[in-house]
Protein backbone atom coordinates (compact mmCIF):
# COMPACT_ATOMS: atom_id res chain seq x y z
CA UNK A 1 0.00 0.00 0.00
CA UNK A 2 1.37 3.47 -0.87
CA UNK A 3 1.32 6.51 1.40
CA UNK A 4 -1.92 7.89 -0.09
CA UNK A 5 -3.65 4.55 0.44
CA UNK A 6 -2.54 4.48 4.07
CA UNK A 7 -3.97 7.89 4.82
CA UNK A 8 -7.65 7.00 4.54
CA UNK A 9 -7.70 4.09 7.03
CA UNK A 10 -5.62 6.20 9.41
CA UNK A 11 -8.15 9.05 9.28
CA UNK A 12 -10.99 6.59 9.82
CA UNK A 13 -9.16 5.11 12.77
CA UNK A 14 -8.59 8.55 14.27
CA UNK A 15 -12.26 9.41 13.76
CA UNK A 16 -13.30 6.18 15.46
CA UNK A 17 -11.00 6.87 18.43
CA UNK A 18 -12.39 10.40 18.74
CA UNK A 19 -15.99 9.18 18.61
CA UNK A 20 -15.31 6.46 21.15
CA UNK A 21 -13.81 8.97 23.56
CA UNK A 22 -16.61 11.52 23.22
CA UNK A 23 -19.00 10.06 25.83
CA UNK A 24 -16.13 10.20 28.33
CA UNK A 25 -15.66 13.88 27.61
CA UNK A 26 -19.39 14.45 27.96
CA UNK A 27 -19.66 13.08 31.49
CA UNK A 28 -20.58 15.66 34.09
CA UNK A 29 -17.92 16.23 36.76
CA UNK A 30 -18.86 15.66 40.40
CA UNK A 31 -17.13 17.09 43.47
CA UNK A 32 -14.53 14.69 44.89
CA UNK A 33 -16.19 14.79 48.32
CA UNK A 34 -19.72 14.07 47.04
CA UNK A 35 -21.37 11.16 48.78
CA UNK A 36 -24.67 9.39 48.25
CA UNK A 37 -25.94 7.07 50.99
CA UNK A 38 -29.00 5.44 52.49
CA UNK A 39 -30.48 7.33 55.40
CA UNK A 40 -33.01 4.50 55.67
CA UNK A 41 -32.99 1.54 55.61
CA UNK A 42 -29.52 0.75 56.88
CA UNK A 43 -27.57 -2.32 55.87
CA UNK A 44 -28.98 -5.52 57.32
CA UNK A 45 -32.35 -4.05 58.33
CA UNK A 46 -35.54 -6.12 58.25
CA UNK A 47 -38.36 -4.18 56.63
CA UNK A 48 -42.01 -4.70 55.72
CA UNK A 49 -43.12 -5.37 52.15
CA UNK A 50 -43.67 -1.64 51.63
CA UNK A 51 -41.32 0.88 53.17
CA UNK A 52 -40.08 4.44 52.72
CA UNK A 53 -36.58 4.59 51.37
CA UNK A 54 -34.70 7.80 52.19
CA UNK A 55 -31.85 8.92 49.96
CA UNK A 56 -29.03 10.97 51.44
CA UNK A 57 -26.64 13.19 49.51
CA UNK A 58 -23.71 15.24 50.76
CA UNK A 59 -21.75 18.02 49.08
CA UNK A 60 -24.06 18.00 46.05
CA UNK A 61 -27.63 19.00 45.29
CA UNK A 62 -30.68 17.31 43.80
CA UNK A 63 -32.13 18.51 40.51
CA UNK A 64 -34.80 17.04 38.23
CA UNK A 65 -33.68 15.34 35.00
CA UNK A 66 -32.82 17.76 32.24
CA UNK A 67 -31.50 20.40 34.66
CA UNK A 68 -28.08 21.68 33.67
CA UNK A 69 -26.68 23.06 36.93
CA UNK A 70 -23.20 22.25 38.27
CA UNK A 71 -22.88 19.88 41.23
CA UNK A 72 -26.40 18.47 40.95
CA UNK A 73 -27.94 15.18 39.88
CA UNK A 74 -30.90 12.91 40.51
CA UNK A 75 -31.21 9.65 42.40
CA UNK A 76 -31.53 6.12 41.02
CA UNK A 77 -32.24 3.08 43.17
CA UNK A 78 -30.75 -0.20 41.94
CA UNK A 79 -32.58 -3.29 43.20
CA UNK A 80 -30.97 -6.74 43.14
CA UNK A 81 -28.54 -5.66 40.44
CA UNK A 82 -24.90 -4.58 40.14
CA UNK A 83 -23.74 -1.14 39.09
CA UNK A 84 -23.82 -0.60 35.32
CA UNK A 85 -20.66 -1.79 33.63
CA UNK A 86 -20.61 1.16 31.27
CA UNK A 87 -20.82 4.41 33.19
CA UNK A 88 -20.76 6.39 29.93
CA UNK A 89 -24.31 5.36 29.10
CA UNK A 90 -27.61 6.46 30.62
CA UNK A 91 -28.75 4.36 33.58
CA UNK A 92 -31.22 1.70 32.43
CA UNK A 93 -34.86 2.34 33.22
CA UNK A 94 -36.63 -0.83 34.35
CA UNK A 95 -37.93 -2.54 37.47
CA UNK A 96 -34.39 -2.95 38.80
CA UNK A 97 -33.32 0.62 38.06
CA UNK A 98 -35.76 3.13 39.50
CA UNK A 99 -35.36 6.72 38.31
CA UNK A 100 -36.25 9.70 40.45
CA UNK A 101 -36.18 12.30 37.73
CA UNK A 102 -38.56 14.65 39.51
CA UNK A 103 -35.97 15.31 42.22
CA UNK A 104 -37.48 12.95 44.78
CA UNK A 105 -35.38 12.18 47.84
CA UNK A 106 -37.69 9.52 49.30
CA UNK A 107 -39.57 6.67 47.70
CA UNK A 108 -42.16 4.13 48.74
CA UNK A 109 -40.66 0.77 47.75
CA UNK A 110 -42.51 -2.54 47.59
CA UNK A 111 -40.57 -5.80 47.42
CA UNK A 112 -41.47 -9.46 47.72
CA UNK A 113 -40.37 -11.29 50.89
CA UNK A 114 -36.74 -12.39 51.03
CA UNK A 115 -33.30 -10.84 50.85
CA UNK A 116 -32.74 -7.93 48.46
CA UNK A 117 -29.87 -5.65 47.64
CA UNK A 118 -30.27 -1.91 47.25
CA UNK A 119 -27.78 0.60 45.90
CA UNK A 120 -28.02 4.29 45.05
CA UNK A 121 -26.48 5.79 41.93
CA UNK A 122 -26.61 9.48 41.11
CA UNK A 123 -26.83 10.59 37.49
CA UNK A 124 -26.78 13.86 35.60
CA UNK A 125 -29.37 15.67 33.49
CA UNK A 126 -29.10 12.98 30.78
CA UNK A 127 -29.25 10.05 33.27
CA UNK A 128 -25.50 9.43 32.81
CA UNK A 129 -23.44 8.84 35.98
CA UNK A 130 -21.04 11.60 36.98
CA UNK A 131 -17.26 11.58 36.74
CA UNK A 132 -16.32 10.10 39.16
CA UNK A 133 -19.56 8.10 39.51
CA UNK A 134 -21.38 8.85 42.77
CA UNK A 135 -22.86 5.68 44.21
CA UNK A 136 -23.61 4.30 47.65
CA UNK A 137 -22.52 1.11 49.33
CA UNK A 138 -24.70 -1.79 48.21
CA UNK A 139 -26.85 -2.77 51.18
CA UNK A 140 -28.88 -5.89 51.90
CA UNK A 141 -32.35 -5.79 53.44
CA UNK A 142 -34.63 -8.62 54.45
CA UNK A 143 -38.26 -8.16 53.52
CA UNK A 144 -40.78 -10.11 55.57
CA UNK B 1 -67.02 52.00 52.44
CA UNK B 2 -67.74 48.33 53.03
CA UNK B 3 -67.83 47.64 49.29
CA UNK B 4 -64.47 49.33 48.85
CA UNK B 5 -62.96 47.35 51.68
CA UNK B 6 -64.35 44.10 50.32
CA UNK B 7 -63.01 44.94 46.87
CA UNK B 8 -59.59 45.73 48.35
CA UNK B 9 -59.56 42.48 50.32
CA UNK B 10 -60.68 40.51 47.29
CA UNK B 11 -57.97 42.14 45.21
CA UNK B 12 -55.32 41.11 47.73
CA UNK B 13 -56.63 37.58 47.91
CA UNK B 14 -56.73 37.22 44.13
CA UNK B 15 -53.24 38.62 43.54
CA UNK B 16 -51.82 36.38 46.28
CA UNK B 17 -53.54 33.35 44.76
CA UNK B 18 -52.14 34.15 41.32
CA UNK B 19 -48.58 34.72 42.52
CA UNK B 20 -48.20 31.63 44.70
CA UNK B 21 -47.32 28.19 43.35
CA UNK B 22 -49.87 25.63 44.51
CA UNK B 23 -48.42 23.05 46.88
CA UNK B 24 -48.19 19.53 45.44
CA UNK B 25 -50.94 17.31 46.84
CA UNK B 26 -49.94 15.49 50.05
CA UNK B 27 -46.53 17.19 50.14
CA UNK B 28 -44.96 16.41 53.49
CA UNK B 29 -41.89 18.18 54.81
CA UNK B 30 -40.14 17.21 58.02
CA UNK B 31 -36.81 17.43 59.81
CA UNK B 32 -35.38 13.90 59.76
CA UNK B 33 -32.63 14.81 62.22
CA UNK B 34 -32.31 16.13 64.90
CA UNK B 35 -35.45 15.08 66.74
CA UNK B 36 -37.75 17.48 68.54
CA UNK B 37 -36.44 18.02 72.06
CA UNK B 38 -32.99 16.66 71.22
CA UNK B 39 -30.03 17.80 73.31
CA UNK B 40 -26.87 18.26 71.24
CA UNK B 41 -23.35 19.20 72.27
CA UNK B 42 -21.98 22.63 71.53
CA UNK B 43 -18.73 23.21 69.73
CA UNK B 44 -19.41 20.81 66.91
CA UNK B 45 -21.58 21.17 63.83
CA UNK B 46 -25.08 19.75 64.03
CA UNK B 47 -26.16 17.78 60.98
CA UNK B 48 -29.70 18.53 59.87
CA UNK B 49 -31.33 16.41 57.22
CA UNK B 50 -34.36 17.41 55.27
CA UNK B 51 -37.20 14.93 54.75
CA UNK B 52 -39.63 15.45 51.89
CA UNK B 53 -42.37 13.20 50.56
CA UNK B 54 -44.69 13.48 47.59
CA UNK B 55 -42.61 16.33 46.22
CA UNK B 56 -39.19 16.71 44.60
CA UNK B 57 -36.17 18.96 44.99
CA UNK B 58 -35.00 21.38 42.31
CA UNK B 59 -32.39 24.15 42.51
CA UNK B 60 -33.54 27.77 42.57
CA UNK B 61 -34.68 29.12 39.23
CA UNK B 62 -35.71 25.66 37.98
CA UNK B 63 -39.36 25.42 37.04
CA UNK B 64 -40.36 21.75 37.22
CA UNK B 65 -43.77 20.49 38.37
CA UNK B 66 -44.11 19.58 42.03
CA UNK B 67 -40.61 20.64 43.08
CA UNK B 68 -39.05 23.29 45.28
CA UNK B 69 -35.95 23.92 47.34
CA UNK B 70 -35.35 23.74 51.05
CA UNK B 71 -35.00 26.62 53.51
CA UNK B 72 -33.99 26.13 57.12
CA UNK B 73 -35.38 28.63 59.58
CA UNK B 74 -33.45 29.09 62.82
CA UNK B 75 -35.24 30.82 65.68
CA UNK B 76 -37.67 32.35 63.22
CA UNK B 77 -41.31 31.99 62.24
CA UNK B 78 -42.45 30.91 58.80
CA UNK B 79 -43.47 33.81 56.60
CA UNK B 80 -46.81 32.30 55.51
CA UNK B 81 -48.00 31.18 52.07
CA UNK B 82 -47.06 32.84 48.80
CA UNK B 83 -44.37 35.20 50.09
CA UNK B 84 -40.66 35.56 49.49
CA UNK B 85 -38.49 33.85 52.10
CA UNK B 86 -35.93 36.26 53.57
CA UNK B 87 -32.28 35.43 53.03
CA UNK B 88 -30.28 35.96 56.20
CA UNK B 89 -28.63 34.07 59.08
CA UNK B 90 -32.02 32.92 60.35
CA UNK B 91 -33.30 31.84 56.93
CA UNK B 92 -30.80 29.57 55.19
CA UNK B 93 -31.42 28.92 51.50
CA UNK B 94 -30.45 25.68 49.80
CA UNK B 95 -30.68 26.86 46.22
CA UNK B 96 -28.43 24.15 44.77
CA UNK B 97 -30.92 21.48 45.78
CA UNK B 98 -29.11 20.36 48.93
CA UNK B 99 -31.01 17.89 51.10
CA UNK B 100 -28.95 18.18 54.27
CA UNK B 101 -26.65 20.65 55.99
CA UNK B 102 -24.66 21.29 59.14
CA UNK B 103 -25.26 24.26 61.44
CA UNK B 104 -23.40 25.63 64.42
CA UNK B 105 -25.54 27.12 67.15
CA UNK B 106 -24.79 28.95 70.38
CA UNK B 107 -25.57 27.15 73.66
CA UNK B 108 -29.21 27.34 74.68
CA UNK B 109 -32.60 26.52 73.20
CA UNK B 110 -33.17 26.98 69.48
CA UNK B 111 -36.00 26.31 67.09
CA UNK B 112 -35.57 24.77 63.66
CA UNK B 113 -38.17 24.62 60.91
CA UNK B 114 -38.06 23.79 57.22
CA UNK B 115 -40.07 25.58 54.58
CA UNK B 116 -40.10 24.92 50.84
CA UNK B 117 -39.65 27.71 48.34
CA UNK B 118 -40.54 27.59 44.66
CA UNK B 119 -38.25 28.56 41.76
CA UNK B 120 -38.47 32.19 42.91
CA UNK B 121 -38.02 31.53 46.68
CA UNK B 122 -41.74 32.09 47.27
CA UNK B 123 -43.53 29.84 49.73
CA UNK B 124 -46.24 27.58 48.34
CA UNK B 125 -50.00 27.95 48.75
CA UNK B 126 -50.67 26.40 51.22
CA UNK B 127 -47.15 26.66 52.60
CA UNK B 128 -45.17 23.41 52.59
CA UNK B 129 -43.45 23.53 55.97
CA UNK B 130 -42.27 21.17 58.66
CA UNK B 131 -43.21 21.10 62.29
CA UNK B 132 -41.11 23.61 64.22
CA UNK B 133 -38.82 21.68 66.53
CA UNK B 134 -36.84 22.81 69.56
CA UNK B 135 -33.35 21.60 70.35
CA UNK B 136 -31.04 22.40 73.22
CA UNK B 137 -27.35 23.02 72.64
CA UNK B 138 -25.26 22.23 75.71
Amino acid sequence: MDAAGMRKPLILLLAAVLLASMPVLARTPAPRNAQVYFIWPSDGTTVGQAFWLRMGLRNMGVAPKGTDIANTGHHHVLIDVDLPENMNEPVASDRQHLHFGAGETEARIELPPGRHTLQLLLADKDHIPHDPPIYSKKITVTVK
Amino acid sequence: MRTLLTAALLGTAISAAVAATPAPPNAYLYIGWPNDGQVVSSGKPIRVWFGLRNMGVAPKGVKYPHTGHHHLLIDADTPGPGVEIPNDRQHLHFGTGETETTVELTPGRHTLQLVMGDDQHLTFEPSVQSKKITITVK
